[in-house]
């Protein structure tokens, strides 16, 4: 396989947000020596000016530093550099995403390396789940820089999974063990669906149209693009369903289960609005459930339907975690379902009701593994693809999904934070997103330059793949789909 | 003409709740260039009047911490930190963001829906250790077209009975429907003002709901509202059982002290009864442990409702229990006795968030009861010590109807989501929510569930 190709891709900001602050005092007289030791480029002389520049903060490591050849401020002659924690540090990211997961991310999509220094770039703070859990490895097992390159860079440990395992229809695999989320145009503009599209195509994996419509602009990407039938079937048509290797049939969000989609108003532009065959300016609302569709009988007949037009795609089916999701399941892989894909409660959105997010279904961390256990014992697991979304932010997020019992999982805001997406979560209504990601405001999009973006999502993929391969070296396997289901390396993190 | 419940809600600002979650500081090294200005789509940076040459100071509570102006600043003159005035705000349970919630609940009427994903905590005590379900596959609750369905949101107070045995020997005593499963607390903080007693009292009769009241509290205009009222005494208080306006109350609370005699309770009961023949007698308890015996003495005594009253977090006043907890015992309790539906519960304290009403019904009540919601609604900052002289929002003050508005605007938000909650589930009905434990995932029975295989040599879950 020809290697992904990962360029470093900066920042489009002027400030980037770091965990220190570094000022220079009044006494420093500008000698340069940090200019020269910092391997970071927090100092900057610019060419035929005296003065030290403004320091770029987020460079800077800290304390971490000390232990290094590079501490500038015990270096300084004059003691004029100080390092504070930034005060802004705290108003940045939440509980879920913590600001170390935010800027870790933002490192990955521009260098596509695994962070280095002290920022926590596996897991978040929300005191359970994901959260919890950690690998029974000794991280302690030295491995030389060599060796760390040698593992990741070789083929020799596979992180590819297969979509299809049920020994008839196209086989389709994907380097990688995720795809891209329903993400729809509307809820995210178009360069950013474009920069997703770029990335899933460079990768060999996948990305899904969300219940918008399938733009034009996406059709060079269209064996890399997933059609997604939702509900409302806003943009469905069999062009549509005819051009793509994957159809997602959308039950439920797990952002807002049970309650059908939500774009509002102030989003549906003409341009939505054309796309989705809708009026614009009016909030548009998916209902729940399809009305089409009351028992397993009938979500048959709806894959008989779709596999009338398109005999040659897989089907996936999106869910979300009620306590049941056990049933569904099976449900689903009964009438006919290549992939059952589970979207848990804490998954993101581009408008949901906080207290459907908050409370309506189950964590994905729960369903996964009631799901895996009762595919089991029904003796159908070996021929469906179980992926995971809802809440999966890191390499280990997708790893720990993995050991719950799912096959993959699938991605979206991740994506989103890799284009520069701070979690503000005021996409929903106005112009949408002032970042210029999930918006649909013709001059805010203007922020996002797809193929900028594509880079950044291409890298943090990249880091991803490498954390996964390193990983499973560490637990002594060769190949993700050794890892499913393998509670044993899984510990709680508080236990020694 | 048969019309649908509805709430009549209109957004009502008030000066006093516009506390930032963030501060934005300008620093020295502002050049007044205006970046800041063309990247802020919330009006948060704007040139000073007076002199449009400067920037004037950013306003804060309109920032939605996007960081566009902090990140486009090409000379690294603005920073983000948080905003110690809303740091302050509440306690640890009823929290800065809890209380912001409420405030914008109280302005807009509307359930607060915001872009990308949940950002909480995973799971937290109380409230937060219950998940509500979702069925996949319901009948429609949400049309495209033609919005949602009609689902019911009454709750009846009273006792049902089991059988009718004789009918000349029927009660008297109707059961009430009130139109939302929530009933409202004129008294929560010992801040018996007039000033806030009114408007609340009013919101109840609005919302067709009723409102409790002390009877100490009682003044003469609030007669015509008397139909709404649940007036209420402590048990080795109450006196002038004959004359009004206990012989006109449609709803009596007598709340009993920690220690109280049976007899007595039942002399009072007996004597309310006679002067009263229709109205309906709760009962309010501080202790949320009871045994069958006890219950069937309320029973016999002729109680139709029993009222829990927790403290403003939650716990019980003896035996410090969680309200969900206890109240999940006791509709266990009262199942295995065959006497559920002989009782009417209510749950009060606690009572913070929308998501509450749901749970505390599944836990079993029939309706919840707001008390100190009612005040954050209305402005209040939950200071830790509340003096009405001293109030930092002068909520003494305060236009009786802007505060009668932004509760019903609160309510309103709640009962939508409350039905955003029940239309998840495929229920149509919240009665039917009552009790129904299936509906809704524990955080220990599931984390025990999903993840007991995984710990089994490595320790027990934590």
């Amino acid at each position: 396989m020809k290697s992904v190709e990962i360029r470093n891709c900066n920042s489009r900001f002027h400030k980037n947000i770091g965990k220190y602050t570094v000022s220079l005092k009044d006494s420093c007289f500008h000698c340069g020596l940090c200019v020269e030791i910092c391997p970071y480029c927090v100092f900057d002389r610019i060419d035929g000016f005296n003065h030290v520049s403004t320091p770029n903060s987020a460079g800077c490591l800290g304390p971490d530093c000390k232990e290094g050849p590079y501490y500038c401020t015990t270096k300084c002659p004059v003691d004029a550099i100080k390092i504070e924690l930034d005060p802004q540090w705290k108003t940045l990211g939440d509980f879920r995403w913590t600001p170390d997961l935010i800027i870790t991310t933002w490192q990955q999509a521009e260098t596509g390396e695994i962070p280095r220094g002290n920022l926590e770039y596996r897991i978040g703070a929300s005191g359970g789940g994901f959260d919890v859990f950690d690998f029974t490895i000794d991280d302690v097992t030295a491995i030389s820089s060599e060796e760390i390159d040698n593992i990741i860079t070789s083929d020799k440990i596979s992180t590819s999974i297969c979509l299809n395992r049920r020994g008839e229809g196209p086989s389709i695999e994907i380097p990688v063990p995720w795809y891209g989320a329903g993400m729809s145009f509307g809820s995210i503009s178009l360069p950013s669906i474009l920069a997703r599209a770029h990335s899933a195509k460079a990768w060999k994996t996948f990305t899904s149209t969300g219940e918008g419509g399938y733009p034009d602009e996406l059709i060079p990407y269209s064996n890399h693009v997933i059609t997604q039938i939702a509900t409302g079937l806003f943009g469905v048509s069999e062009e549509t369903i005819k051009r793509t290797p994957i159809i997602e049939f959308k039950y439920a969000q797990g952002a807002k289960p049970g309650l059908g989609g939500h774009l509002l108003g102030d989003k549906n532009t003409p341009g939505v609005a054309k796309m989705r065959e809708t009026v614009p300016w009016n909030s548009l609302f998916s209902p729940f459930p399809f009305h089409s569709v009351y028992s397993v009988e009938d979500h048959k007949k709806h894959i008989d339907w779709v596999k009338t037009i398109n005999p040659d795609a897989l089907i996936s089916v999106k869910v979300s975690t009620p306590s049941d999701v056990d049933m569904v399941a099976v449900g689903s892989y009964y009438a006919g379902a290549n992939i059952i894909h589970l979207d848990g409660g804490y998954g993101g959105t581009g408008a949901a009701p906080e207290i459907a997010k908050k409370n309506i279904a189950m964590p994905i961390e729960y369903a996964i593994t009631k799901v895996h256990k009762f595919l089991l014992e029904e003796g159908v697991r070996e021929e469906i693809v179980l992926l995971a979304s809802g809440g999966i932010r890191t390499a280990f997020d997708i790893a720990k999904s993995i050991v719950l019992g799912a096959d993959g999982a699938i991605i979206g805001t991740s994506d989103l934070i890799a284009l520069g997406c701070v979690r503000c979560g005021n996409c929903e209504s106005g112009r949408g997103c002032p970042r210029g990601i999930a918006t649909t405001d013709p001059e805010l999009e203007k922020q996002i330059d797809p193929s900028w973006g594509a880079q950044r999502i291409i890298n943090l993929y990249a880091s991803w793949q490498k954390q996964l391969k390193l990983l499973l070296y560490k637990l002594g396997l060769k190949d993700i789909k050794e890892l499913r289901g393998r509670t044993d390396f899984l510990k709680h993190i508080d236990e020694k | 003409m048969y019309k649908r419940y509805h709430i009549e809600t209109s957004p009502v600002e008030l000066s006093t709740t516009k506390i930032g979650k963030f501060e934005i500081i300008r620093n020295d090294s502002c050049l007044n260039c205006g970046r800041c200005m063309t990247h802020c789509i919330y009006d948060v940076h704007k040139r000073d009047s007076d002199d449009p040459r400067i920037m004037s100071d950013p306003v804060n509570h309109l920032c939605k911490n996007c960081f566009s102006c902090i990140q486009n600043c090409p000379y690294q003159a603005l920073e983000m930190i948080k905003n110690k005035e809303f740091e302050k705000l509440g306690n640890t349970y009823w929290t800065p963001q809890i209380i912001h919630t409420i405030w914008n609940e109280a302005e807009e009427g509307k359930i607060p829906i915001f872009g990308a994903g949940y950002r909480g905590p995973f799971r937290g005590s109380g409230f937060d250790d219950i998940w509500t379900d979702m069925s996949e596959i319901v009948r429609p609750t949400r049309d495209g077209i033609h919005g949602r369905e009609y689902i019911a949101t009454s709750v009846d107070l009273g006792r049902k009975l089991p059988w009718i045995s004789d009918f000349a020997k029927l009660d008297l005593t109707n059961s009430y429907e009130i139109q939302i499963p929530m009933l409202l607390d004129t008294s929560p903080l010992g801040l018996n003002s007039r000033g806030i007693i009114l408007p609340i009292i009013k919101a109840a009769h609005k919302l067709g709901t009723l409102a409790f009241l002390d009877i100490e509290n009682y003044f003469d205009e609030l007669k015509p509202y008397l139909k709404s009222i649940a007036l209420r005494c402590s048990l080795d208080k109450i006196t002038h059982l004959d004359r009004a306006p206990w012989r006109e109350a449609n709803f009596i609370e007598i709340a009993l002290p920690q220690k109280y005699s049976i007899s007595e309770l039942e002399r009072v009961l007996k004597k309310l009864k006679s002067e009263n023949q229709t109205a309906l007698i709760s009962l309010g308890l501080t202790n949320p442990s009871l045994s069958a015996g006890i219950f069937k003495q309320f029973k016999e005594a002729r109680a139709d409702i029993l009222n829990f009253y927790a403290d403003n977090h939650g716990q019980s006043f003896e035996g410090n229990i969680f309200i969900c907890e206890s109240t999940r015992k006791l509709q266990l309790d009262l199942v295995k006795e065959r006497m559920r539906d002989e009782v009417t519960i209510l749950g009060k304290g606690g009572i913070a968030a929308a998501e509450h009403v749901p749970k505390i019904i599944i836990c079993g009540a029939d309706a919840a009861v707001l008390d100190l919601s009612l005040l954050v609604a209305a402005g209040c900052r939950v200071c830790k010590v509340c003096k009405i002289d001293d109030c930092p929002v002068e909520l003494e003050k305060l236009d009786p109807e802007i505060a009668e508005q932004r509760i019903i605007n609160m309510i309103c938000a709640w009962r939508d989501q409350l039905l955003e909650i029940l239309s998840a589930m495929g229920i149509r009905d919240v009665r039917r929510l009552r009790g129904e434990k299936g509906r809704a995932i524990f955080h220990e029975e599931i984390e025990r569930e999903s993840f007991e295989f995984i710990f089994k040599e490595n320790g027990p879950v934590k």
